[in-house]
C-alpha cells in the first residue's frame, strides 16, 4: 500500500470522528500553547536584554573598576583619635586613578580608555528662568543609543548639550524644537579654590544641540545632561581639582578596537587586579534569569503534554477496538501487518498536528494581541516582549507531531497483530 | 487450478486438539463455480480460510497456480491475497461511514494501484453491480442488498483470480439473494473467475458446477453437475 493512501485514510479516520479527534488533539493543543507561548517570550526577553544592553554599551566597551575591599578582608580597626585611621570621605582606595588609566592604555587592543568623570553641579538655567538642580553632567558617547526628540548629537563640539524632555519644559522653551541653538548655564562649586582656598561659584554656558526622548530601552544616560567628553573633564576639573578626590575615578571605560577581542582584553585586565565587565556579561546574567524562568515554563508545557500522550493512548486504544472488524477486513484484503500499524500511528501523527496547530496558533493570536498590552503596561514604548520565531514554532508543531506518534505505537501495534480470522468472525 | 493436498488444521494444544479438518484433498479447475456445505461448526469455513491464506493449517498443500501458498512468508501471502483473491462476507463487511467509491477503493489502495487507473477500475466494477449512481453516498445509506452488491464490486474491483464468498446471501432476502447469486454467477461465467461459495443453502449449492460436502472436517462427497 502506497504511504500517501495510508496518510489520507488516516486523516479520513480522523474525519469521521471529529469531536473525538478535536477533544484528544486539545488536549495536546494545550501544552503546544505554553510551550509556544515561552518560547516567544524566551526569545523576547533574550532580545530585550541585548536590545537594551547593545542600546546602553558599546560590546567593545569594558567596564573597570578596582576590586571592592571589604571591612572584613582588613579586620576591624581601633579608632585613632589623631585621625590617621579614618576613613576617607570616600573610599579612595577602591577607585582608580590616573596611574591605572595610563596603564589600562598600555594593554593590547586598546583603542582608548576614558575615565568615569562625575561632577557634582548645581543647577541649570537659561535667560530670565528659574534655578533648577541637576542630577549629574555625564559624557557622550555614541554607545548610549538615543532616540531624540529634535537634533541629533553630530556637532556636539566643546560647548554642545542634550537635555532631556523634561528639563525643555522647566526651562520654558515650550518643546523640544524650539529648544535647539539656545544657551543654558551650568552653574558649579569648586570647594577650596586654588588661588585664595575661599569657595568659588562659576557658570558654564552650553548651546543646547539636541533634546532627548524617552527611550524604552537606553536607560544608562537619561536623566542625565549630556556633554562632550573634554567639556565634562573641564567641569570635573573645576570641580575637584585640588581636593582629594582628582583624578579619582570609580570606573572606567575602556574601548577596544573591535569587539571579538572583548574576552581576552577582560581576562588581561582581571589579571592585572581590576574588575571587568563587558557587554556580554552584562547579557550573560540577564540571559541565565531568562533561561531559568524559560524553564519552568516549559516544565508546565512539557507537563501538559505528558498528560495529553496518555489522552492519544486512550483514544487510539479504543479506536483499535472499535474498528476491530475494519481491520480484520483489511488485513483480509491484503493489507500488511506494517501499514495496518502505519494507519494508526498517521492518525496518532494527524492528532499530535492538528493539537500542535490548535494550540501554536492560539498562542500566536493571544500573543499578539497582547504584545501592546504588555508593552503599555511596562512602558517598553511599543517593544514586544513575545517574539514568535516562524521555525520554533514549526520545531514545537514537529516535535508534537513526533510524540504523538510514539502515543501511538502501542495501540497501532495491538491493531497490527490483530488475527483476520478471530475479527471476521460473525458471531 | 486450485489443488487442496492432505490438509489437516487442528486447535488447541496436546491435551485438548480438536481436529478442524482431516486431510482434505482435492482440485478445483479454473474458473469452476464451488460449493462447500456444511452444517455450522463442520469446518467449511475454516476450509475456506486455509484455501485463501487467512488460516494456516498444519499440514498438506494448498497450491494455487503451482505454488504452494502455505509455504510463502506473511508478506507474499497478503501479496497473494491483495492481487488475486476477492472476498464476500455474510455480514457484508462495507465501511458504513466511507463513500461507496472509498470502499471499492480499498482493495486496489492495498495492491498498489496508481491513483490515475483507480477512478475508471471503481466506475467499472460499481457499474456491473448496478450502484453507479450511488458512488458518492455514504455506505450505511444502503440497503441491504445494495450493501452486498457494493462488497461484490468491492471484491471484483481488482480483477481477481478467485472469489471467495461466506454466505454472501445469508443476510438477504429471497429477492435480493437472487440478484446478489446471479451477478456472481454471471461475473464467473463472463470472466472465468474461480467461485468459492460456503453454503448452507442446498438451492444455492445446487447451482454450482461442484459440490463439497464436508462433515465434521472430512469431505463426505464431491459432486460434479451433469454427474449424477
Amino acid at each position: 500500500m502506497k504511504l500517501i493512501d495510508v496518510v489520507r485514510r488516516a486523516g479520513r479516520s480522523l474525519r469521521q470522528a471529529k469531536v473525538r479527534t478535536l477533544l484528544t488533539s486539545l488536549a495536546i493543543g494545550v501544552g503546544a500553547f505554553t510551550i509556544t507561548l515561552s518560547l516567544a517570550g524566551g526569545q523576547g526577553g533574550r532580545d530585550y536584554a541585548n536590545a537594551i544592553v547593545s542600546a546602553n554599551t558599546d560590546r567593545r566597551e569594558i567596564a573597570v573598576s578596582k576590586p571592592i575591599q571589604t571591612n572584613a578582608s582588613n579586620g576591624v580597626k581601633e579608632y585613632d583619635p589623631s585621625g590617621s585611621s579614618a576613613p576617607a570621605a570616600q573610599s579612595f582606595g577602591d577607585n582608580l586613578n590616573e596611574k591605572d588609566i595610563e596603564k589600562l592604555r598600555t594593554f593590547n587592543h586598546v583603542e582608548s580608555v576614558t575615565p568615569g568623570y562625575s561632577p557634582t553641579v548645581n543647577y541649570i538655567t537659561t535667560n530670565g528662568q528659574k534655578k533648577y538642580v541637576v542630577q549629574s553632567v555625564s559624557s557622550y558617547t555614541d554607545a548610549v543609543k538615543l532616540s531624540f526628540a529634535a537634533g541629533d548629537a553630530k556637532n556636539l563640539g566643546d560647548n554642545g548639550i542634550i537635555l532631556n524632555e523634561e528639563y525643555v519644559k522647566a526651562l520654558g522653551f515650550g518643546d523640544a524644537k524650539s529648544a535647539i541653538g539656545k544657551t543654558v548655564a551650568i552653574g558649579a562649586t569648586r570647594q577650596a579654590s586654588l588661588a585664595t582656598g575661599a569657595p568659588e561659584d562659576k557658570e558654564f554656558s552650553y548651546v543646547v544641540k539636541a533634546v532627548t526622548s524617552e527611550s524604552g530601552l537606553a536607560f544608562r544616560a537619561q536623566g542625565s545632561l549630556l556633554v562632550s567628553e573634554p567639556a565634562v573633564k573641564t567641569l570635573y576639573d573645576f570641580v575637584s581639582q585640588g581636593t582629594p578626590a582628582y583624578n579619582q575615578f570609580f570606573i572606567a571605560s575602556v574601548m577596544l578596537t573591535d569587539q571579538q577581542y572583548a574576552k581576552e582584553a577582560k581576562a588581561e585586565i582581571e589579571k592585572a587586579g581590576y574588575t571587568a565587565q563587558t557587554a556580554e556579561d552584562l547579557l550573560g546574567v540577564v540571559n541565565t534569569f531568562i533561561n531559568v524562568l524559560l524553564g519552568v515554563l516549559l516544565g508546565f508545557g512539557a507537563l501538559a503534554v505528558l498528560t495529553s500522550v496518555f489522552g492519544i493512548v486512550n483514544t487510539q486504544y479504543i479506536s483499535v477496538l472499535e474498528r476491530t472488524q475494519q481491520i480484520g477486513l483489511m488485513k483480509a484484503l491484503g493489507m500488511r501487518r506494517r501499514d495496518v500499524g502505519r494507519l494508526f500511528i498517521f492518525e496518532a501523527g494527524w492528532i499530535g498536528f492538528i493539537g500542535g496547530a490548535i494550540g501554536s496558533g492560539l498562542a500566536i493570536l493571544a500573543g499578539t494581541i497582547a504584545n501592546p498590552i504588555i508593552s503599555k503596561q511596562l512602558d517598553l514604548n511599543g517593544i514586544h516582549l513575545l517574539i514568535f520565531d516562524p521555525f520554533q514554532v514549526a520545531g514545537v508543531i514537529v516535535m508534537l507531531v513526533i510524540i504523538a506518534i510514539l502515543a501511538g505505537v502501542f495501540p497501532s501495534r495491538k491493531a497490527s497483530k490483530l488475527d483476520p480470522i478471530e475479527a471476521l468472525r460473525t458471531e | 487450478m486450485i489443488e487442496v493436498i492432505d490438509v489437516t488444521k487442528t486447535y488447541g494444544k496436546k491435551d485438548q486438539t480438536f481436529t478442524a479438518l482431516k486431510n482434505i484433498t482435492f482440485t478445483i479447475p479454473d474458473g469452476a463455480s464451488v460449493a462447500i456445505v456444511g452444517k455450522s461448526g463442520s469446518g467449511k469455513s475454516t476450509l475456506m480460510h486455509a484455501m485463501s491464506g487467512l488460516d494456516r493449517p498444519q499440514e498438506g498443500q494448498v497450491v494455487i497456480d503451482g505454488e504452494d501458498i502455505l509455504k510463502l512468508n506473511a508478506k507474499k501471502v497478503d501479496e497473494f491475497r491483495a492481487r488475486k483473491i476477492g472476498f464476500i462476507f455474510q455480514s457484508f463487511f462495507v465501511q458504513a461511514n466511507e463513500s461507496v467509491s472509498d470502499n471499492v477503493s480499498l482493495p486496489l489502495e492495498i495492491a498498489g494501484v496508481a491513483r490515475s487507473e483507480r477512478k475508471q477500475k471503481i466506475a467499472a466494477a460499481l457499474s456491473s453491480v448496478d450502484l453507479t449512481e450511488k458512488v458518492a453516498n455514504k455506505a450505511k445509506n444502503l440497503s441491504g442488498g445494495q450493501k452486498q452488491r457494493l462488497a461484490v464490486a468491492r471484491a471484483i474491483v481488482n480483477e481477481p483470480q478467485i472469489i471467495f464468498a461466506d454466505e454472501p446471501t445469508g443476510n438477504l432476502d429471497s429477492v435480493t439473494g437472487q440478484k446478489v447469486e446471479d451477478m456472481l454467477f454471471s461475473y464467473n461465467k463472463e470472466k472465468g473467475v474461480t467461485l468459492v461459495i460456503v453454503t448452507h443453502d442446498a438451492d444455492l449449492a445446487e447451482k454450482c458446477d461442484i459440490q463439497i460436502n464436508v462433515i465434521d472436517g472430512e469431505i463426505a462427497s464431491i459432486n460434479k453437475k451433469g454427474s449424477n
